[in-house]
């Protein structure tokens, strides 16, 4: 491990060099995006009929699919990246606060993201302007997906100024050292910014952040996003109280997971061994591993309710699922990275960065799977499923599945981009790590950290 | 549904006797004080405005208690005036009557009490209308203004799924898009299919808490003011899908790809009558298939509520008027004298009355058979021969001289046919070929030599002949006789129905129905026992306007094989089977 201590010129890294790496990286996602576009364009001409979708009831199939399986995944690892920073701050957790800012990079491009799947999924996705802010004032009201639009721009503007405020921070005190032909950028984002508002900015943040802290199992992933299916009764596979709650520790999982993921391809990329140490990674892990645990509480939770003794529909939805091989795998899945990280807690040599970025990886694969499987199984057992033709069929077509290609390829790109422009890492992190802070935080905390840092 | 204890409160008889009791424990008037406590529990329920409340017992009032506190017709009003701006009828629906108050708090409780949507909140919001209604076992729709629905007898219906068809043909949807959907079922631990009448009809139900209204971002969705149907505004939908997630029943359909028949042709279609059978009276397009991109499904036909075929077609609709045994009754569900409530009313006998009609022998048959056997009339002059055929019987009695050739209503070669039919039937001839039988027919017309047939022939063909008219006249006994014997013959059935009409002496002899006990045996005997009715997944709480008669299916019924395939009627079934031809790489699996 390196005992070199954290400067401005290792943030700056990634904003004054470029490398060949960078160049084939951001080729592969751009062509990833481009290759969706260009199915989209397909789908847009030649109607929704090019998906593996189908009408629920006599129609034989699922209504929504992939589409609405990936944006809800999207939607939890943005919201949980939120989350994440969020506590970081409030909590002064400052352990994690080298990844903070891009758990809100995550947010940001998870629900860039999300957005576009809702615009992808629409039949008439030209009409989103006219008719849904037309008569928004009425359907607010009582619309589900009303709110969830309503959210996830409110958490975008959220992130956003979030990000926004402290980056005017660093890049006042980094300007120098940022490249000058991004200047009009940089003269915008630091508009009016003078030194006695760092006082006020930490305050704002704090507060935006305790909003987050508290709006999110009321509002978000733990809220609007579940009640999209919790809320309808003809649907047993979704109609549950244990939906919000569940969602809740999907999107923490995710979100964990892809800042794992994502701060470990930047560690690497630009020697930041120091500043994102293992510690964090481990710290990070234990995280992922406390919710995974919450994960598999709740579903066994809905399982031994929905078997037990339940209405017939419920207990017919809840068995299919239970037998279902991606539920199985799903939960396979986060069992076994459970057991992994409580290994490795016991035994830390267990531990290797591999291994956690494969934990990571895995619990991605299972929250996605098993994103997919709740929106379908919705579908295939509903409360009146009569129909001979339900349970129906539903397989992604090719299309559905380049949109998962093209929407990572877009969350990277996001990634490649920012860090070309501004710093992806706190200059308080770098601050905070060489203990120059000047801000009063407990002293016992910080020389922990240090210590742990120079381990 | 109906409901054994006529209580007007919704906690029962046992609740209002007591209220009772202690009304007359007290000193006024407890006739009053009933009446009024039933009509206020009217006014909670959105039968009775306050104002009439009010303006009812005033005088009552003053005279027993000498002073009237409750709040003055004057004070009502104004804080009537006060909630004006409730736009439709849907956010009536949703909100309820205090919504200029949760307006105000929710505007208060700033966004994000506004993003909750603490509107949405059915229990809240439906407030003491719906519970009370649904207590009280009243349908709980909207009993206001016109309410379109249906009552479909499932019992009448035959799975010929000409419903199906019609619906298709009205508004040109695409294969496997079907509106109308019609299926047998079987439920769980039940062998033989149709071993009991499983079968169910399903049109959009057309709720009155329709909860894919509810959910539409847009309001694409929304109740239409003047007849409560649940139309899609295909100018506004996004195809978001919800609506089809949402409602309970499956009924919506996407329209995933360009549909088959484009609105020029649609518009093309309809070119000889008021409109384009698209845009409805609103100027807003509802009607036929949906364009590619948005939401369809069943629309109760709103051009023809609206009038554009014709006032004649006001009150149907497609699928109602396809159906052979009559088992769709379309109408406004508030109307105690619509169709459909009057179907509801006297299942039975309006069942009687449609199975009856146009079938013999009716009253009218056995009357003639009456006057025919007193000689009042000839056999020639009979409506109804139960057996026996008017030509056959023409050449019958002409052959035996009863008829002068004057008074024939067949030409020469039209009574030879005949008489070589009747001659080819009988059994002592079955031998003979075509040109015997012709000869033989000539010899009884008088036309050939009695020698050119044997004399067995001749004889066999002279009791042909005679036996023409007795079986005829054994005919018409035999119908007198099943009368009298009440057999349940449609003339049996006509008098029931008359009979329970209050009709005075309807029937033909006094060997035929004449009371009432037996008239009501007869009928459920011929249209089937007083059935029950149900509305379907009544407890998910959608107040749908669909009433059916019939079997409720269960909640493990599924569905097998009816009478009729989609395919025999040139329609598909499952829509996937069409769709997965555009599918982009249609893998053959399933998750
Ligand atoms: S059946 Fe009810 S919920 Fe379903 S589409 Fe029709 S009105 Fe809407
Ligand atoms: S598909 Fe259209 S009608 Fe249905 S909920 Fe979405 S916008 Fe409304
Ligand atoms: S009411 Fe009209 S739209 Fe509905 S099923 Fe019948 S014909 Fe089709």
């Amino acid at each position: 491990m390196s005992t070199k201590s954290p400067t401005e010129a290792d943030i700056l890294r990634p904003v004054n060099n470029v490398s060949k790496k960078f160049f084939m990286l951001f080729g592969a996602s751009a062509l990833a995006l481009g290759i969706f576009l260009v199915a989209w364009m397909y789908q847009l001409a030649n109607g929704m009929a090019v998906t593996g979708l189908s009408d629920w009831g006599s129609g034989g199939g699922v209504t929504w699919g992939l589409y609405i399986g990936a944006f809800i995944w999207w939607v939890g690892i943005a919201h949980g990246g939120i989350i994440l920073s969020a506590a970081v701050r409030l909590l002064g957790m400052d352990r994690y606060m080298p990844v903070a800012r891009l758990a809100e990079l995550l947010t940001i491009a998870g629900l860039s993201a999300a957005g576009f799947y809702i615009l992808v999924h629409m039949g008439r996705p030209d009409r989103m302007v006219t008719s849904v802010l037309g008569h928004y004032h009425i359907t607010v009201n009582n619309s589900p997906l009303v709110w969830d639009v309503t959210v996830i721009t409110a958490y975008f503007v959220l992130t956003a100024t979030y990000l926004a405020l402290t980056l005017r921070y660093d890049i006042t005190r980094l300007r120098d050292q940022l490249p000058d032909h991004f200047e009009p950028v940089y003269k915008v984002m630091t508009l009016g910014y003078t030194k006695d508002e760092d006082e006020v900015v930490e305050r704002m943040v704090w507060w935006l952040a305790l909003a987050i802290i508290i709006m999110a199992p009321l509002l978000l992933h733990g809220g609007v996003i579940p009640w999209l299916f919790a809320v309808l009764p003809g649907m047993p596979a979704w109609f549950s109280a244990v939906q919000g709650p569940q969602f809740l520790t999907i999107a923490l999982t995710s979100a964990i997971s892809g800042v794992i993921i994502v701060a470990y391809a930047f560690r690497r990329a630009y020697d930041w061994d120091h500043i994102m140490t293992d510690d964090v990674f481990r710290g990070l892990l234990l995280w992922l591993g406390f919710f995974c645990l919450l994960f598999l509480w709740l579903q066994l939770q809905q399982n031994v309710v929905g078997l037990f003794a339940a209405p017939v529909d419920t207990f017919v939805a809840q068995e299919a699922t239970l037998s279902h091989w991606a539920y199985l795998l799903s939960m396979g899945l986060v069992f076994g990275t459970l057991a992994y990280i409580f290994a490795q807690t016991i035994r830390p040599s267990l531990f290797t960065k591999a291994r956690a970025i494969g934990a990571a990886l895995l619990v991605l694969t299972a929250t996605l799977l098993e994103k997919l499987l709740f929106v379908v199984e919705g579908f295939m057992h509903p409360t009146f499923e009569i129909y001979a033709n339900t349970p129906g069929e539903y397989f992604p077509s090719v299309i559905e599945w380049l949109s998962l290609l093209g929407t990572i390829g877009m969350v990277v790109l996001v990634f490649l981009v920012v860090s070309k422009v501004v710093p992806v890492v706190e200059l308080h992190a770098v601050e905070h790590l060489r203990g120059d802070h000047g801000h009063g935080h407990d002293d016992a905390d910080d020389a922990a950290t240090e210590s742990e840092v120079k381990a | 549904m109906s409901t054994d204890d006529e209580s007007f409160h919704p906690l029962g008889r046992e609740w209002e006797g007591e209220l009772e009791e202690m009304l007359d424990d007290t000193e006024y008037d407890s006739d009053l004080g009933m009446k009024m406590a039933q009509d206020a529990m009217r006014v909670t329920k959105g039968e009775l405005s306050e104002a009439e409340f009010h303006e009812m017992y005033h005088d009552d009032v003053m005279e027993e208690f000498g002073v009237d506190d409750r709040p003055t017709e004057a004070a009502y009003e104004q804080a009537q005036e006060a909630q004006k701006g409730t736009a439709t009828r849907m956010l009536e629906a949703f909100e309820g009557d205090g919504e200029q108050s949760r307006r105000e708090t929710m505007k208060k409780m700033g966004a994000g009490a506004a993003a909750v949507g603490l509107g949405a909140w059915a229990t809240v919001d439906d407030g003491p209308e719906t519970n009370l209604a649904a207590a009280d076992g009243d349908d709980g729709g909207s009993n206001e203004g016109t309410q379109l629905g249906m009552v479909i007898d499932l019992e009448r219906c035959d799975g010929c799924l000409s419903c199906v068809a019609a619906c298709q043909e009205e508004n040109q949807t695409d294969q496997g898009v079907n509106w109308m959907y019609v299926l047998d079922y079987r439920e769980p631990g039940q062998d033989e299919p149709g071993a009991s009448r499983n079968r169910l009809v399903r049109p959009c139900q057309h709720c009155t808490d329709a909860p894919c209204e509810k959910v539409c971002p847009t309001t694409a969705r929304h109740t239409r003011d003047k007849d409560g149907l649940v139309l899609t505004d295909y100018d506004v939908c996004i195809g978001c899908r919800y609506c089809q997630v949402a409602c309970p029943y499956g009924v919506n359909y996407f329209q995933w790809d360009e549909p088959d028949v484009s609105t020029d042709e649609i518009e093309e279609m309809h070119s000889d009558m008021d409109g384009d059978h698209m845009v409805d009276d609103r100027d807003r397009w509802v009607d036929s298939r949906a364009p590619r991109g948005v939401m369809s499904k069943c629309t109760m036909c709103p051009t023809r509520q609206d009038g554009h075929m014709g006032d004649e077609y006001r009150g149907t609709t497609a699928c109602e008027e396809a159906c052979p045994p009559e088992a769709i009754n379309f109408g406004d569900m508030n109307d105690p004298d619509s169709k459909p409530q009057r179907y509801l009313r006297n299942v039975v006998q309006t069942r009687a009355e449609r199975m009856v009609d146009g079938e013999s022998p009716n009253r009218e048959n056995v009357q003639e058979s009456y006057d025919f056997l007193e000689g009042d009339i000839e056999l020639l002059d009979m409506e109804y021969l139960e057996d026996g055929d008017h030509d056959e019987i023409e050449a019958a009695l002409f052959i035996q001289g009863e008829l002068d050739a004057d008074d024939l209503s067949l030409d020469d070669e039209e009574l030879r046919e005949i008489v070589i039919d009747i001659l080819g039937g009988a059994d002592a001839l079955e031998d003979l070929d075509e040109e015997e039988l012709g000869t033989l027919a000539d010899i009884l017309l008088g036309d050939a030599d009695e020698g050119d047939a044997d004399a067995d022939d001749r004889e066999a063909a002279n009791d042909a002949i005679d036996a023409v008219i007795t079986n005829a006249e054994d005919g018409v006994q035999n119908v007198v006789d099943r009368y009298e014997s009440r057999e349940i013959t449609p003339a049996e059935v006509e008098e029931s129905l008359l009979i329970l009409d209050g009709e005075e002496e309807p029937w033909v002899s006094e060997d035929g129905i004449t009371d009432e006990s037996t008239a009501q045996q007869v009928l459920e005997a011929y249209a089937g026992g007083e059935a029950s009715t149900f509305k379907l997944l009544e407890e998910v709480g959608t107040n749908p306007n669909v009433t059916y008669v019939g079997n409720e299916p269960g909640p493990e019924a599924e569905q097998v094989d009816g009478p009729v395939a989609y395919s025999d009627i040139g329609q598909t079934d499952n829509r996937k089977d069409v769709l997965d031809e555009s599918t982009v790489g249609d893998f053959g699996v399933s998750l």
